[in-house]
C-alpha cells in the first residue's frame, strides 16, 4: 500500500537522481520496499551503480539483492543480455541456490521459452513442495501465453491452499473483471474488504463491480459502498462521490413511480453533489459548468 | 529530548522519593503505635508532582507521533502495490525499441 507520504518520497528521489543529484541507493531501496514496477529507472540506475566499482564495494552484502533487483529490471526492459550476465555472477556467487534458480527459471519466461521455463519450474519444485513464488509464476506463465482460463485454474488451486495472500486474490479479481465475470469477481474483492477493511481501494473496485452488475439490490450495496469509501478517504475521492450521484440515480429510474424512504437517499446525493461542486471549484474550475449540467441530467432523468 | 529525559528521570526520583518517605513514616507510627491513615500530605503534593512530570516525560522523549486516522493527508492509500508476482515480460514494451544502451563491465 501506497501511501502519499511514501509516493511524495520515491518522486522527489526521482526528481533527485535524474538531475544528478546523488541518492541512487536509497532509491532503489525505496522502489524495492514499495514493490513498485519502474524498470527503466531502476536498471539505468541500478547499472551506474554497478559499473563504478568504488560504489558497488561500498554496498557489502547488499550488492547480490542489488543484482538481483536489476536482473528482473533488466528482463522486463528487454535487456535479456544483462540479465543474462548478472544471473550468471549471481550463480557463481551462490550456486545450488533456489533464489537464483528462480531468477534462471524467470530469465527463460522472459526469453519465451516455455516449456523449459515449466520443466525448470517443476524441478524448484520436486525440493520444495510448497513453495508460494513458484506457483504464482505458474500463474504469470499461463497468462502470459494467453491462456486464461488456465491461468484461472491454475490460481484457483493456489488459493485453496493460500486462502491468505491478498495479492491473489486481487489478480484474481482482476482476470475475472477482465473476462466480464462480474459475479466471481465480487466474490474475490469480498475476500479481500474482509481481510483488509481499511484500504478503500478495495471497497471502491467492490462498489465499481457491483454497479456494473446491475440491479435493485446491487445498486443498494454499491451505494453503500462507495459510501464507505468515502468515509474511510474523509470524502477526497472523486470517483466515489460520483459513483453516489450515479447509484442514486438509477435506483431511483428503477423504483419509478414507487415513493419509498427517499428522503435519506437523496439527501446523500445533494451532499455528494455538493462535495463535488466544491472540490471542482477548488481543483478544476472551468468545468464547473459541465459537472453542474451532469448533476443537473442525472437528478432529471428520475 | 535531553531536557525531557532529565524530567522523567527527576519525576521518578520524587516518585521514589515519595515511597521511601511513606515507608519511614509508617515505621514511625509503628513506633508510636498510631493507625496507619494514609500518607501526611506532603508525600501526596510529590506524587501529583511525580505524576505530572513522568507524563510529560514520557509524551515529549519518543518523539513525533504519526497520525492514524486513514483519512488524514500522509496516510491516504494512493495506488496498490504494482503485483510483482505476476509480472509478465511479453508485454507490448517488447516491441519498442531499446532506449537503454547502458552496457556492464
Amino acid at each position: 500500500m501506497v501511501s502519499k507520504t511514501e509516493e511524495e518520497q520515491v518522486n522527489r528521489l526521482e526528481g533527485q537522481v535524474e538531475n544528478g543529484g546523488g541518492g541512487e541507493w536509497e532509491y532503489l531501496c525505496l522502489v524495492r520496499k514499495l514493490k513498485l514496477r519502474r524498470s527503466f529507472n531502476v536498471l539505468k540506475y541500478g547499472l551506474s551503480i554497478l559499473n563504478n566499482p568504488k560504489k558497488r564495494s561500498a554496498l557489502g552484502s547488499e550488492e547480490w539483492t542489488l543484482y538481483e533487483q536489476v536482473a528482473i529490471a533488466a528482463m522486463d526492459c528487454q535487456r535479456l543480455d544483462l540479465a543474462k550476465d548478472f544471473i550468471k555472477i549471481l550463480a557463481e556467487k551462490f550456486p545450488e541456490s533456489k533464489r537464483v534458480g528462480r531468477l534462471e527459471a524467470l530469465l527463460l519466461e522472459a526469453m519465451d521459452l516455455w516449456e523449459e521455463a515449466e520443466k525448470a519450474y517443476s524441478s524448484l519444485l520436486e525440493d520444495n513442495e510448497l513453495d508460494p513464488v513458484i506457483h504464482k509464476r505458474r500463474v504469470a506463465m499461463a497468462k502470459a501465453q494467453g491462456n486464461i482460463s488456465g491461468a484461472i485454474e491454475w490460481l484457483n488451486k493456489y488459493l485453496e491452499i493460500f486462502m491468505a495472500d491478498h495479492d491473489a486474490w486481487r489478480e484474481l479479481a482482476e482476470i475475472y473483471v477482465s473476462l466480464q465475470m462480474y459475479k466471481q469477481a465480487a466474490f474475490c474483492y469480498e475476500e479481500l474488504i474482509l481481510s483488509q477493511p481499511t484500504i478503500p481501494l478495495y471497497h471502491l473496485a467492490y462498489a465499481d463491480v457491483l454497479y456494473t452488475l446491475g440491479g435493485l439490490e446491487n445498486l443498494h450495496m454499491a451505494k453503500k459502498y462507495y459510501a464507505s469509501t468515502t468515509d474511510l478517504t474523509g470524502g477526497k475521492n472523486t470517483r466515489a462521490l460520483f459513483g453516489i450521484c450515479l447509484c442514486t440515480s438509477a435506483i431511483e429510474q428503477l423504483t419509478k413511480g414507487r415513493n419509498k424512504d427517499d428522503k435519506e437517499n437523496s439527501q446523500l446525493a445533494s451532499l455528494s453533489a455538493t462535495a463535488l461542486e466544491k472540490d471542482y471549484k477548488q481543483r478544476a474550475p472551468n468545468k464547473v459548468s459541465l459537472l453542474a449540467s451532469t448533476l443537473r441530467s442525472l437528478k432529471l432523468s428520475s | 529530548m535531553g531536557v525531557g529525559f532529565a524530567v522523567g528521570v527527576l519525576g521518578v526520583l520524587i516518585l521514589s522519593h515519595a515511597a521511601y518517605f511513606t515507608i519511614q513514616y509508617r515505621s514511625l507510627l509503628k513506633i508510636t503505635e498510631e493507625q496507619f491513615s494514609g500518607p501526611p500530605i506532603n508525600v501526596v503534593m510529590e506524587l501529583i508532582a511525580g505524576l505530572v512530570l513522568c507524563m510529560w516525560a514520557a509524551l515529549t522523549v519518543p518523539g513525533k507521533f504519526l497520525s492514524i486516522l486513514p483519512q488524514s493527508d500522509e496516510n491516504q492509500v494512493v495506488a496498490l502495490p504494482a503485483n510483482l508476482d505476476f509480472m509478465i515480460f511479453n508485454h507490448r514494451g517488447k516491441t519498442l525499441p531499446s532506449s537503454m544502451d547502458a552496457k556492464f563491465k
